[in-house]
């Protein structure tokens, strides 16, 4: 395999806090090996700045290999970038070519304040498990794995759901700021299995008042979110979580 | 008589209408509401197919029971209208929740023309639905078949019919989709058909509504 390099030419947001009220710089990059991830090239603008004695670009990211959802910006346009299925820490600068632009700006929606640079503060999403995002076993021994028989299916879709790490890109991607993706996401994860099913009712009305009370816009089914989302959550999820509301609102 | 029981029940009514979820079904039923008065109101205009007189027949007798229509063109108007305002309260919650747009403006979904539209779609089919009933339904019934031809005889008319009910078409496109997702109405058995009843249905009413007109020309 040979390793070529491309030069790039980036427009980054700049914003020195919350209350900054920011714009976009521009960067030149030369001698960028494709075989980098997207932050490693922004950890090498990050070491060019320092050297010339300016504030890097602050960024989220944790794990670097797809799993944490802490990474996340909007590349040209689109959250995490051109590839689909592909976290941003997971895109590589193979997908780039030589002398392209870049304009990286965060995540931005009313619920996702704008900490600096491309950090943003994804909080609202905790509020939203804390109002019912789990199943309440308080105490007894370990139980027997199969003394709940699940269907396969039943068992993938619970996981397809469940496979959702709250980068929060759905709601960085749809035009009304909706986080009904993730929220229908942790909603499904835990009414498809039997052990959700007591908690149910309580869960979906919890977590969509929750929902909206953080400030995230109505869904207008654009399908953009499932477009983005890197881990292929299907909108399936927000049908689930309209007929979990409705049960909820009209039969609990 | 309970009356507190009654207010819980007016409350909890009033909670699931200021929530986000359920004013997406507020959209859809009425959305629903609204479909099923255009098949009646297609298959009533089909009669034209034959002749203007079947037509005025078939006006006559739907006249002939002032009290069903009183009633009926009451919750029409009243869906109409809660169709209309629920959809622009929407509008300008979710334009408010996005707190400032990107430089760059990109869909990652191809074929959003009509979702991107709903609104204005919406707004000029309101338009177009003040002009048609001005035009027709509040005239004389008795004559109904004479207005129609009158009214189809100017080619400008002719063609702001045509132009509402592509935009109808578009609006349909996104909105029947729209309303079966929101039902919960999503799953990969059924998911096929509805793809293609996305494109048929409005397809069908284009066609329709707009070989009337045209029935006058020839």
């Amino acid at each position: 395999m040979t390793t070529t390099s491309i030069s790039l030419s980036l427009e980054i947001w700049r914003q020195k806090d919350s209350r900054d009220k920011g714009d976009f710089e521009t960067y030149t990059l030369i001698n960028i090996s494709t075989d980098m991830s997207f932050l490693e090239m922004l950890d090498v603008l990050n070491e060019q700045l320092t050297r010339e004695g300016k504030d890097p670009v602050a960024f989220d990211h944790d794990c670097r290999e797809g799993i944490c959802g802490m990474c996340g910006v909007v590349i040209n346009g689109i959250a995490h970038g051109p590839e689909p299925e592909t976290t941003l820490c997971q895109l590589h600068m193979r997908h780039f070519n030589d002398g392209d632009t870049l304009v990286i700006e965060p995540f931005r929606s009313r619920a996702f304040p704008i900490r600096k640079d491309l950090v943003i503060d994804r909080s609202a999403l905790d509020r939203i498990i804390q109002a019912g995002g789990y199943v309440s076993v308080n105490t007894g021994g370990t139980p027997d794995a199969n003394a709940i028989p699940i269907p396969a299916p039943v068992a993938e879709l619970a996981m397809d759901a469940a496979s959702c790490i709250g980068c929060g890109a759905c709601v960085a991607s749809c035009p009304n700021g909706s986080a009904m993706l993730f929220t229908g996401a942790k909603i499904s994860q835990l009414s498809l299995l039997p052990q959700g099913h007591p908690e149910r009712h309580k869960r979906a009305m919890a977590m969509v008042t929750t929902m909206d009370k953080e400030g995230f816009g109505n869904c207008t089914n654009e399908r953009e979110c499932e477009a983005v989302c890197p881990k292929g959550i299907s909108i399936r999820n927000i049908a689930r979580m309209n007929r979990e509301f409705v049960r909820a609102s009209f039969l609990s | 008589m309970n009356y507190k029981l009654t207010w819980v029940t007016i409350m909890f009514f009033i909670h699931f209408v200021k929530s986000s979820i359920g004013k997406k079904w507020i959209m859809a039923c009425s959305g629903c509401f609204l479909l099923l008065f255009l098949c009646s109101h297609a298959a009533g205009n089909a009669t034209l197919f034959n002749s203007v007189s079947l037509f005025q027949a078939y006006s006559d007798q739907l006249h002939g029971h002032p009290l069903i229509i009183a009633i009926l063109s009451k919750i029409l108007f009243s869906v109409f209208v809660i169709h209309i305002v629920t959809g622009v309260l929407l509008f300008f919650q979710n334009r408010s929740a996005r707190s400032s747009g990107y430089k760059v403006q990109k869909r990652a979904v191809k074929n959003s023309l009509a979702s991107r539209t709903m609104i204005y779609s919406g707004l000029f089919i309101m338009f177009f639905i003040l002009a048609h009933t001005d035009a027709v339904s509040f005239g004389d019934h008795g004559t109904i078949g004479l207005t129609i031809s009158s009214l189809f005889s100017s080619p400008g008319t002719i063609i702001f019919y045509i132009v509402s009910f592509l935009i109808l078409a578009i609006h349909l496109s996104h909105g029947f989709w729209s309303m079966l997702q929101t039902f919960g109405i999503n799953h990969p058995k059924y998911n096929p058909l509805i793809r293609n009843l996305t494109y048929a249905i409005p397809v069908f009413f284009l066609l329709l509504f707009s070989a009337i007109p045209l029935l006058f020309v020839i």
